[in-house]
């Protein structure tokens, strides 16, 4: 091993010291660093992918809509099954309704199926925590958690469904009876918004309700997986005729807006975060210069056994990358360990101040999410080693600028 | 000299003192042969130190010129090999043990071997200090530390050992000690001494006495 690197070692690591001070500051702040990055934007990721998620788990990969409604449902499946790189589709048509149970009213948006297609392109009998969506027919429904809750609807209740088809028929002085439906399955996607304003009917069902006939509102697509979703919903424009009306779009153009706020705030909580290791940076500079004043003397010795005043400058710069990687290995394990431990953490603390319901509504779900992606842990990696190292050059230019002969007079 | 380790020929030194230039070194002329011994004693601030930096390449003088064995290359590179050098305040690696330090003027030069720890046992076995070896410097006594900055010094097996007041922190006892013990070291591998001291007594011990007045030498 070249001296100057053996020396920076014994320097932050001395011969006999179990617990050298000045290098464990200097580390923990490093590591503090990397820890809130990983952890900030390992939870930011986890909103960003369980979000996208359920984008795709309750709309497919690919949503293909009508500028109005589509009258041809089949033949639009039809020709979508023979674009490439297309699996399934399932129609869909949709509308907000009036939904009382015993008084109690509710607005959801009502989402009407294929129960025989729909399995295919989105996973619903997941989200089912009661009931069956086999179960599903042209009498009765399936609520969502939080608005069953709401209006006290369980399995087996009558719940009455009223459409905004009631106001044509008031106008032409036609009697209008709100629909009787049984509940016959409760779901839980885990998104307070889904899970509070959402219900599922047969696509027969809200056909009737919205006096639809047998048009649809689009159909919901998946696709191979490993394929783009943006380049499925290219090919499949490019295979449907302008005259059908009909455009696809990809789950992230869809919910582009809201991606692009997502990753924006993820942005920023790294760029600002990466301040906490530029201050650590700081204090590695401010004990690493504070090291050369202090050895300046021996400086001076080591030039006059022969070292080179590059070698000087590599001692101080090898410390500042010492503590750069220390700093980060020790972040990542300390990230990953509070990562691990992250809804424990999020339930003491929520226990404590008696805010559980207030977070799950604010933050839509019911567990802290997080997801770590391979290429922000390289990015932290490559930002604090490279910051910490930066750290050192300053001492380090100032030790290859010491003189022997002057750094040997210095008392 | 055929067998000069060291030639200095009008060697002249001087420095900034306000708004005039203070003369510390006015053309010292100095010859070292090899396996000698020479002391230079002087008052303070009569230019010992300065005349031993130039020596030792630290320095460059004003004039003059500076050979080492007959060459002119007194560049960082040939002084790890060719000369040692003692301070009067020890100037151990306080983070390393006394084998460490020893070691140290070794790794500089890149070769670190199995003859290299065996050669740094041996002069720590020559000083005395084998079974403090593993001590830190912060462990060790002064005369302890001066020992082991004289074997260090001796480490690469040098030609020419400079020793700048290397009794100035020790009592007179310790001092006599270190003294006796790098004049036998260096008769011992034949090594050329330059020794800088106040002690008439030390200085009485090496073959040759200088005394430096008015920036150049006077015998006495």
């Amino acid at each position: 091993m070249p001296w100057y690197l053996y020396l920076a070692l014994k320097q932050l690591f001395p011969t006999g010291r179990k617990f050298p001070f000045f290098t464990a500051i200097s580390v923990l702040g490093v590591s503090l660093g990397v820890a809130l990055l990983v952890i900030s934007t390992s939870v930011m990721g986890g909103f960003g992918y369980e979000i996208r998620r359920m984008i795709v788990d309750t709309q497919g990969d690919v949503q293909v809509r009508g500028q109005g409604l589509v009258e041809d449902g089949a033949g639009l499946q039809a020709r979508l099954a023979t674009v490439p790189g297309v699996v399934a589709t399932t129609p869909f048509a949709e509308g907000v309704v009036m939904l009382q149970h015993e008084r109690k009213p509710a607005f959801p948006a009502m989402q009407g199926i294929d129960v025989n297609r729909v399995s295919k392109v989105v996973p619903l009998e997941r989200f089912i925590r009661a009931g069956s969506l086999d179960e599903l027919d042209d009498d009765s429904i399936i609520l969502s958690s939080k608005l069953a809750l709401s209006i006290g609807a369980r399995l087996g209740s009558k719940v009455e469904v009223t459409s905004p088809l009631v106001v044509e028929k008031i106008k032409s002085e036609e009697i209008y009876l709100p629909r009787e439906l049984r509940v016959v399955g409760i779901f839980e996607v885990g998104h307070q918004q889904l899970d509070s304003s959402v219900v599922l009917v047969t696509l027969r069902l809200m056909q009737e309700l919205y006096g639809l006939g047998t048009a649809i509102h689009g159909v919901n697509v998946k696709i191979v997986p490993g394929l783009d979703a943006d380049v499925a919903a290219a090919r499949i424009n490019a295979a449907l005729p302008p005259a059908a009306r009909v455009t696809a779009r990809s789950w992230m153009e869809a919910n582009q807006d809201f991606l692009f706020i997502l990753q924006l705030e993820k942005n920023m909580i790294f760029f600002l975060l990466l301040f906490i290791i530029i201050v650590a940076a700081f204090s590695v500079t401010s004990s690493l210069l504070i090291s050369v004043v202090r050895k300046t003397r021996e400086i001076g010795l080591l030039g006059a056994l022969g070292g080179q005043p590059r070698q000087v400058a590599a001692c101080f710069c090898f410390q500042g990358l010492l503590i750069g990687t220390t700093g980060t290995v020790a972040g990542l394990v300390l990230g990953f360990t509070t990562l691990y431990f992250r809804n424990a953490l999020v339930e003491g603390f929520t226990r404590l101040t008696a805010s559980e319901e207030v977070l799950t509504r604010f933050y839509q779900f019911s567990q802290l999410p997080a997801h770590t992606s391979k290429g922000d842990v390289v990015l932290i990696v490559v930002c604090s080693v490279v910051i910490s190292t930066l750290a050192g050059l300053l001492p380090a230019w100032r030790a290859a600028r010491l003189k022997p002969v002057e750094a040997l007079r210095n008392e | 000299m055929s067998d000069a380790i060291l030639t200095a020929r009008g060697l002249r030194k001087s420095y900034a003192s306000g708004d005039r230039r203070l003369d510390v070194l006015n053309g010292v002329d100095l010859d070292v042969a090899k396996g000698e011994s020479v002391s230079i004693r002087g008052e303070s601030g009569s230019g010992k130190s300065t005349l031993l930096q130039l020596l030792a390449g630290l320095d460059a003088p004003d004039a003059g010129t500076l050979a080492w064995a007959g060459s002119a290359d007194t560049g960082t590179k040939r002084r790890a090999t060719f000369l040692g050098i003692v301070f009067q305040s020890f100037y151990l690696i306080p983070e390393l043990n006394a084998r460490e330090n020893v070691l140290m003027a070794r790794r500089i030069l890149g070769r670190l071997d199995a003859a290299a720890r065996a050669r740094a046992d041996e002069l720590l076995a020559k000083v005395g200090l084998t079974e403090r070896a593993t001590h830190l410097s912060s462990q060790l006594s002064g005369g302890e530390r001066q020992r082991v900055a004289v074997a260090r010094a001796l480490m690469n097996s040098p030609q020419l050992l400079l020793a700048d007041e290397p009794t100035g922190n020790l009592d007179e006892t310790t001092g006599d000690a270190v003294i006796e013990l790098l004049l036998g070291l260096c008769a011992e591998s034949q090594t050329a001494l330059v020794l800088v001291t106040h002690n008439a007594a030390h200085a009485r011990k090496t073959h040759r006495q200088l005394f430096l007045r008015g920036g150049s030498f006077a015998h006495g």
